[in-house]
């Protein structure tokens, strides 16, 4: 309390004492009231436990149904789920193992292949007269220049030669190319293992054959009313993408001159080597009744 | 018989093991299944040999004898050193036609035709080869048996392997007498040799890998890898995984999964400068190139060279000179500056 400034303080003297007073009420309503201010106190009090337990009831309300929710799906969804699952799975495998019958029989198309880490594994399947033969592969390293990797064709058939002319410039060309060749080869190798194997009877000395198949040589035999003549028989397959001989010369290996009868079955036989396979010739020879004696000449 | 006769005979016959004179008489196809039948073979061998000349005597003649050698040299094949030659046609020759007969016909007079004194004698084998065996004799001498060549040829291929002749000169009159019989215009000795005479075939023939990825393989190509070694043991930690598999990988590239043909060595005629990196090295300063020759033997040198990177010696990806030797069908080289 300053004195010292009586014009200065606000209001002087009076206003103080206003001041004073007032404070002098406030504490007096405090203590006039301690019952009113605890019995605030404790209102408040229950309404927060009011308000506590209410929490408490709703948060357990909310696990009992989150449990309950919990259990159902967890009943429910087992069995539903196993079932989704074993036939999903099968499903899975049997498209697959379709998928893989498919991609396996691509090789009953003659060309087929797979891709590789570097490129493509071609396979080339040889069939004559319906028959599937001998698979030929490629391994191709698909870069540029393109190069072949390994192989698994005969080293007779000319791939170096087929290489150089198509392999970078026309790879359709290079395979169907090589298809030609490797199918005319399985085709004649077909034909001379036929005869060797099926008509050995026919044959008076083993047959004569060279790795690509494209000289036969034979003797074979031949009966027309009651005399059995041999006749011997020369084929040349000069072109190698077929497999029908070029050149046939059958001959009479006696030295004694054919009879001219006989002249006409040479010439027809001849005839028929240039326009069948071989192994259908000797059926035809088996099926007209020229029957054999299989007793040696 | 001649007396030469039944000593080559003897000679031939006792070079034969116990344990392979049923098979080998066999493949022979001499002596009948009786015959065989009626030989001891539990005495002594000197006493067979005797016995097996007895019965040869009355109606073998040197031929056989020549046969019977030409066998016993296929059931040890490895016993010879093998060169290779390759033939070559001109351009736009015609298809080859090849007839064995012509062919063995025509061999035989051009190597009479030109010595008084060979045998020439053929023997059919497997894959359409046929094994010939050459007695050289000169105008004055009968031919030697005890020092023949031996000639195997794949007919409609332009290759041929034969073991080293003894008599050098007659090398070309060989190449020629090949090439002609053969249709073929002309011949080169290849720089591959070994004793392992289906590894050479192998490496030209190009038939060393026959592994082809398919949808049809029954079974799947597994992938090689180093897991199992590292699984093995979990107390081992392996630093240098990566690295490992990394060299695994490259030499499965360069190698493949195949077994790798058979090759005892692998020889290198360096004619180069000598490089340095020191600045006033005598030998760097030579003009001329400095000779050098280095030889790689091994019992099985492709598979020696193949375990070189994983087993540490040597860095992945190997020097192309080693990894080219198959693939190229060389291991002899010659390398000089370019």
């Amino acid at each position: 309390m300053e004195w010292a400034n009586d014009g200065k303080s606000k209001g002087g003297v009076l206003a103080h004492l206003e001041r004073l007073e007032i404070q002098v009420n406030r504490s007096h309503k405090n203590l006039e009231d301690p019952q009113r201010a605890q019995a605030v106190e404790h209102a408040l009090r229950t309404k927060i436990h009011k308000l506590r337990c209410l929490r408490d009831e709703l948060r357990s309300k909310v696990k009992r149904r989150q449990a309950r929710v919990r259990a159902s799906i967890a009943n429910e969804e087992p069995d539903q789920t196993q079932e989704i699952s074993e036939q999903e799975v099968a499903e899975r495998r049997r498209r697959q193992e379709n998928v893989k019958a498919i991609l396996q029989a691509y090789r009953f198309t003659g060309l087929s292949g797979k891709l590789t880490s570097r490129g493509v594994c071609v396979c080339i399947s040889t069939a004559f007269e319906g028959n599937l033969l001998d698979s030929y592969f490629i391994d191709l390293v698909l870069q540029k220049p393109l190069w072949i990797h390994h192989h698994s064709i005969p080293i007779f058939i000319p791939l170096e030669e087929i290489s150089a002319k198509y392999l970078q410039t026309n790879i359709q060309r290079f395979l169907f190319c090589l298809c030609e060749y490797l199918n005319a080869y399985a085709g004649r190798k077909y034909q001379a293992d036929r005869l060797q194997s099926d008509f050995a009877a026919y044959l008076a000395r083993p047959l004569q054959r060279n790795p690509l198949c494209n000289l036969l040589s034979f003797t074979y035999k031949v009966k027309l009313r009651g005399q059995l003549f041999l006749f011997c028989a020369r084929l040349l397959y000069k072109d190698l993408t077929t497999t029908l001989p070029t050149d046939v010369t059958i001959t009479y290996p006696e030295t004694d001159a054919l009879p001219p009868s006989w002249e006409e079955q040479r010439a027809s036989h001849e005839n028929l080597f240039f326009t069948k396979p071989l192994h259908q010739v000797f059926t035809s020879f088996a099926r007209k009744g020229e029957k054999l004696d299989v007793t040696r000449v | 018989m001649d007396e030469t006769v039944a000593e080559f005979f003897k000679r031939t016959i006792l070079k034969i093991p116990m344990t392979e004179m049923m098979t080998i008489l066999k493949a022979w196809d001499f002596l009948s299944e009786k015959q065989l039948q009626n030989v001891n073979f539990q005495q002594r061998k000197e006493s067979l040999v005797q016995d097996l000349v007895l019965l040869c005597e009355k109606r073998a003649s040197v031929h056989d004898a020549a046969l019977l050698d030409i066998v016993y040299t296929q059931f040890h094949r490895h016993r010879k050193v093998w060169d290779v030659f390759q033939m070559s046609k001109g351009p736009g020759e015609d298809i080859d036609l090849f007839d064995m007969e012509q062919f063995k016909s025509s061999f035989k007079k051009i190597l009479q035709r030109a010595l008084k004194n060979v045998m020439v004698s053929f023997r059919d084998a497997e894959e359409n080869a046929v094994w010939i065996r050459i007695a050289w004799g000169t105008q004055y001498r009968k031919p030697n048996q005890y020092k023949p060549v031996y000639v195997v040829y794949y007919s409609q291929t332009p290759y041929a392997f034969t073991s080293s002749c003894p008599l050098r000169s007659n090398i070309p009159l060989l190449g020629q007498a090949l090439t002609v019989a053969s249709n073929h215009h002309k011949i080169v000795k290849m720089d591959l040799r070994s004793r392992y005479l289906d590894s050479l075939k192998a490496i030209v023939f190009k038939q060393y890998n026959q592994t082809f990825e398919t949808y049809n393989s029954t079974t799947p190509l597994q992938e090689k890898s180093l897991e199992l070694d590292i699984h093995m043991d979990s107390r081992i930690i392996h630093e240098n995984r990566i690295e490992k598999e990394r060299v695994q990988r490259v030499t499965q590239e360069t190698f493949g999964d195949y077994s790798q043909p058979r090759l005892e060595f692998a020889q290198y005629k360096l004619e180069t400068k000598f490089k340095s990196d020191f600045n006033g090295d005598i030998l760097a300063e030579r003009k001329e190139p400095l000779r050098c020759l280095i030889k790689f033997s091994s019992p099985h040198l492709l598979e020696a060279l193949k375990s070189l990177a994983p087993a540490g010696i040597a860095d992945a990806p190997l020097s192309p000179l080693l990894t080219c030797i198959p693939n190229k069908g060389m291991n002899y080289f010659k390398i000089k500056d370019k």
